[in-house]
């Protein structure tokens, strides 16, 4: 199992509310009927972090725990701007797009069932 | 492959037969033969079904192509159906070889002026054509004769442009808002209009905009876009490495921009999830230079690396300055641990929880640490007993479950892990660790720790269970109808609690019964009522109650309620057998009745239905402390019971009648069950499994040599097809339960079968000499009676037969057999002098010789 910590987000000193209400929007954002993998490993990183002694259990026994999140929140703290949302530029936004179009279109393969059987004969 | 030209000469043949020719081509998927065909044909016969033909040879080249990578190869092959003056064949295929191809400007073309037309069916093309129409850098020319359909695509495709464009040069909300609406929220644009509308007005509504996007499917072409964009709505909690390493390059690239982030931080994030992919050394070196976060998070991360990177604590110490007493004990713990070296890694989990400890400043926190180490190692003792058993006085898990919940008394795990262990403890199967650790002060421990487990708890139902079976093992009557009636109001059906008092009242009533009060035990019966629910009376209840009245005088008031149980308990033998089992249990007198109903009902042949409710009956708890009453009981329906063994049973059920044959040592039924249901299924190893037991009556010592290796060999097979039941039964038999040592001692036996092989001649003729000193008087009177009866020599053969079977028998050669039966028997012969040359051995009581 993965960092529990790191697949919810959060940092090795949130408190159950935090972490609750994190679970709570990722599972929103990936609901069992979608996204079943995904959830099952939000699930097992919820259980695993849903009270102090869990934690505590977590961060003392446990070797994956590498309090990545932290250091990952303090680099966008640092790094982000108190500004209002900024705008991406067109050829950004474009590029996504590009990306959605290519994996939108069919998946292409020849028009004999595979076996190859009939060709040639 | 052959060329089409070498079928004969093709400019020759008539077009019927080119056609013909090129339709088998086509059939069979050669489609650069076909086209050749087909072209000829059109050439001399232009007929549209000929054209029609063509195309799909069009069509197919194109898809071979396309299968292959062609792209360019395979539009220009689709491109030949526009030059014959018709549409592309197959629309879907076309623009998906030109964008692959990277003609996307050319695939807007295309689509802005074939959408809505007639002649083919585009609409699985319209989220498509809709990213596509917002994407390529400038939309196509109109062009002459565009259809209303068309004309509205272009409108929606420039009202998208527009807001995209506003959009990104930093319009207003309300301008972007303008063009926005100008999208109908029926076209294929909706999506995009959704997320636009969500980058503006998001922190307004998160939930409601989030419900939104999630309308916009993983297939469709705005779904990468989508994720950038909820990603990048997520500001009230910070991204982190993973979620970001999630993240495509383009959708990173547009969270970073959207949220403002510096260069910097946004590289930090890539860089942090590149390190991560390389392993805990590669992410070590590139943490431990990171001297512009901060120092605390950074020695954070690291120390939680090293365990994973032992070799790094130098380079540790000198970065962050040393590593505390609890922090290296643990990441030595945890070294030991990834070694699967358990003994130092308890040693130093141990070393960790004490300096834990002794840490005053740790507070709650602390306490709480040093409680999850030690119930870690308890698990660890538990799993893997590696531990000095001699450092403790006590078992391991006990130990160290006793000091976790000294530290941590309010967690409620622990304790009762701990009760399940003294409980364990206590049980004359379960004291086998030291002298010290004896079942009495197990037991006064369980019932201790259960007395301050109820008042810590009083509310939770697993507690007042707990509570409830240490008042029954105590014998504290009143104190365990309390915790049942707690527990009855935290759950009103609790079946298993009904039952046990239930139980608990009958038990008292027999006992009451057998002292002659049945006034007393009616009392206790009209108690136990009350424990019952109306829709599941209890059988034996009204049973009892049925007998105790016909006792007490009210016989037909008495014989109703008897009956009235019968029928809950199945009716018919299973019912019957009940009943006489329970006159039995209290001792009644008069039971001939129900010994007549019983036989009554063996006229009807067994049913699974009634052999099973025999089962039931007989492993009651009560029940299977009166081994005597039960045997007799079974033993008199033998031959009913021998009839069963023709009931094509399911192996579960089998499991339960042989579980009960055996523990009423009925071997030579369970014989016969196993070979019945050996010739029904001779596939299931099970059976033999239980011929084997019942040859060796159940005693692993009994097993013969060939025996012992036939159950291995099965043991091996349970293993390899996970038959976990069946290598569990094995094992049980194979071990000895207690109930099995207990007969063993019973019968006389001290332990496995003597191996005469390894004894010399000397210790033989002492083991001879043993044997005969020994003889129980019964032995030597059964012996002179079948001498009387048989005579000498048929009695020495019979005597030899039965050694054969027994312990001595598998490694004794005959004549030393034969030669020890002689002197048994000249010994019986001579008077049963040697009654009182030795010891008088339980097993006299035995039917056999021994």
């Amino acid at each position: 199992m993965r960092d529990p910590f790191t697949v919810l987000g959060v940092a090795d000193d949130a408190d159950d509310a935090e972490i609750r209400r994190r679970y709570l929007a990722l599972v929103r954002e990936f609901p069992p009927d979608r996204a079943p993998e995904r959830f099952q490993e939000l699930r097992a990183a919820y259980d695993a972090l849903s009270d102090k002694r869990k934690r505590l259990a977590t961060k003392l026994l446990h070797t994956n725990s590498a309090a990545l999140s932290r250091l990952s929140m303090d680099a966008l703290r640092a790094g982000s701007t108190d500004g209002p949302p900024a705008r991406a530029t067109r050829q950004t936004v474009a590029v996504l797009l590009a990306e959605g179009i290519t994996l939108a279109l069919p998946e292409l393969s020849p028009p004999h069932s595979g076996d190859g059987s009939k060709r040639g004969r | 492959m052959r060329s089409p030209h070498r079928h004969g000469p093709g400019y020759s043949a008539p077009p019927g037969v080119l056609a013909c020719r090129g339709t088998e081509a086509l059939r069979q998927e050669r489609f650069k033969e076909a086209i050749e065909l087909f072209k000829q044909v059109i050439r001399q016969e232009p007929r549209p079904e000929w054209k029609e033909a063509l195309a799909d040879a069009w069509r197919g080249r194109a898809r071979d192509l396309a299968a292959k990578g062609m792209f360019k190869e395979a539009a220009m092959v689709l491109e030949n159906t526009i030059a014959a003056g018709g549409p592309v064949r197959d629309p879907s295929l076309y623009v998906t070889c030109l964008i692959r191809d990277g003609q996307q400007p050319k695939a807007a073309a295309y689509l802005l002026s074939h959408l809505g037309a007639p002649e083919a069916q585009h609409d699985d093309l319209e989220p498509v054509a809709a990213a596509l129409l917002v994407v390529v850098p400038r939309l196509p020319d109109p062009t002459p004769g565009t259809t209303p359909e068309q004309a509205r695509w272009r409108e929606l495709a420039v009202a998208a442009r527009a807001a995209l464009a506003a959009w990104c040069d930093g319009a207003p909300a309300e301008e972007v808002k303008r063009c926005l609406n100008a999208i109908s929220l029926r076209s294929a644009f909706r999506p995009f209009r959704l997320l636009l509308n969500s980058l503006i007005t998001a922190p307004a509504d998160a939930d409601r905009t989030r419900q939104m996007m999630e309308t916009i499917a993983p297939g469709s072409p705005f779904y990468p876009l989508r994720q950038a964009v909820m990603e990048a709505m997520r500001r009230e909690t910070a991204m982190d490495a993973d979620a970001w390493n999630r993240l495509t390059p383009g959708q990173q690239r547009f969270v970073a921009e959207t949220s403002g982030l510096a260069a910097p931080a946004s590289q930090f994030l890539g860089r942090l999830a590149a390190a991560e992919r390389g392993g805990p050394g590669v992410l070590f070196n590139f943490l431990v230079k990171q001297s512009d976060l901060p120092q605390a998070d950074v020695r954070n991360a690291c120390l939680n690396l090293l365990p994973q990177v032992p070799d790094r604590m130098a380079q540790f110490e000198k970065s962050f300055g040393a590593l505390s007493l609890v922090e290296r004990c643990r990441v030595q713990a945890l070294i030991a641990e990834a070694r699967s070296d358990w003994e130092t890694a308890g040693r130093y989990w141990q070393r960790t929880a004490a300096a834990i400890g002794a840490d005053k400043a740790t507070g709650e926190e602390g306490r709480l640490s040093q409680a999850v180490i030690l119930r870690h190692l308890a698990s660890l003792a538990t799993k893997h007993g590696e531990f000095d058993a001699a450092e403790f006085h006590e078992d391991p898990t006990i130990h160290f479950l006793e000091r976790a919940c000294a530290a941590d008394p309010d967690y409620l795990p622990s304790r009762l892990e701990l009760i399940a262990q003294y409980r364990k403890a206590s049980s004359p199967q379960g004291a086998s660790f030291t002298a010290s650790s004896s079942t009495g002060s197990s037991s006064k421990e369980w019932h201790r720790l259960v007395d301050e487990t109820v008042r810590r708890f009083p509310e939770d139902a697993s507690v007042l269970h707990q509570a409830l079976d240490s008042a029954l093992a105590r014998k504290a009557y009143k104190q365990a109808e309390g915790f049942a009636r707690r527990l009855l109001t935290i759950n009103s059906i609790n079946p298993g609690v009904r039952r046990q008092m239930i139980e608990l009242q009958l038990s008292y009533a027999r006992k009451q019964v057998r002292t002659k009060r049945p006034d007393l035990a009616l009392k206790a019966l009209t108690e136990a009522s009350a424990w019952e629910r109306s829709d599941t009376p209890s059988a034996p209840l009204r049973i009892v109650r049925g007998l105790v009245e016909r006792r007490v005088g009210t016989a037909e008031q008495g014989e109703a309620k008897v009956r009235e149980g019968v029928e809950l308990a199945g009716g018919g033998v299973a019912g019957w057998f009940r009943a006489r089992l329970e006159a039995d249990l209290i001792k009644d007198g008069d039971t001939s009745w129900l010994h007549r109903e019983l036989v009554r009902a063996r006229e009807l042949p067994p049913t699974p239905d009634a052999i099973m409710g025999i089962v039931s009956a007989v492993g009651q708890p009560e029940a299977a402390e009166n081994r005597k009453a039960i045997t007799s009981l079974l033993v008199g329906m033998r031959s009913w019971l021998l009839q069963a063994a023709a009931i094509d049973w399911k192996p579960a059920e089998f499991e339960a009648v042989a579980d009960m044959l055996t523990r009423f040592e009925m071997y030579d039924l369970l014989r016969d069950y196993a070979e019945a249901a050996r010739e029904r299924d001779p596939a299931n190893p099970a059976w033999r499994f239980h011929a084997i037991v019942a040859h060796a009556q159940g005693l692993p010592y009994r097993l013969t040599v060939r025996e012992e290796d036939e159950v291995a060999t099965l043991a091996k097979a349970a293993v390899d097809r996970q038959d976990f039941h069946m290598l569990s039964r094995i094992n049980r038999f194979m071990e000895g339960d207690a109930d099995l040592n207990r007969r063993a001692r019973h019968h006389g036996h001290r332990g496995p079968a003597v191996e005469l092989d390894d004894l010399d001649d000397d210790e033989i003729m002492a083991l001879f000499s043993a044997v005969l000193t020994n003889m129980p008087s019964e032995a030597a009177a059964n012996l002179r009676r079948r001498v009387n009866e048989l005579g000498r020599e048929p009695a020495l053969t019979e005597l030899v037969d039965q050694m054969k079977a027994s312990p001595f028998g598998p490694g004794m050669p005959e004549p030393l057999l034969r030669e020890l039966c002689a002197a048994m028997v000249a010994k019986a012969m001579q008077g049963g002098r040697s009654q009182s040359g030795g010891p008088k051995s339980r097993g006299s009581r035995q039917r056999s010789f021994f």
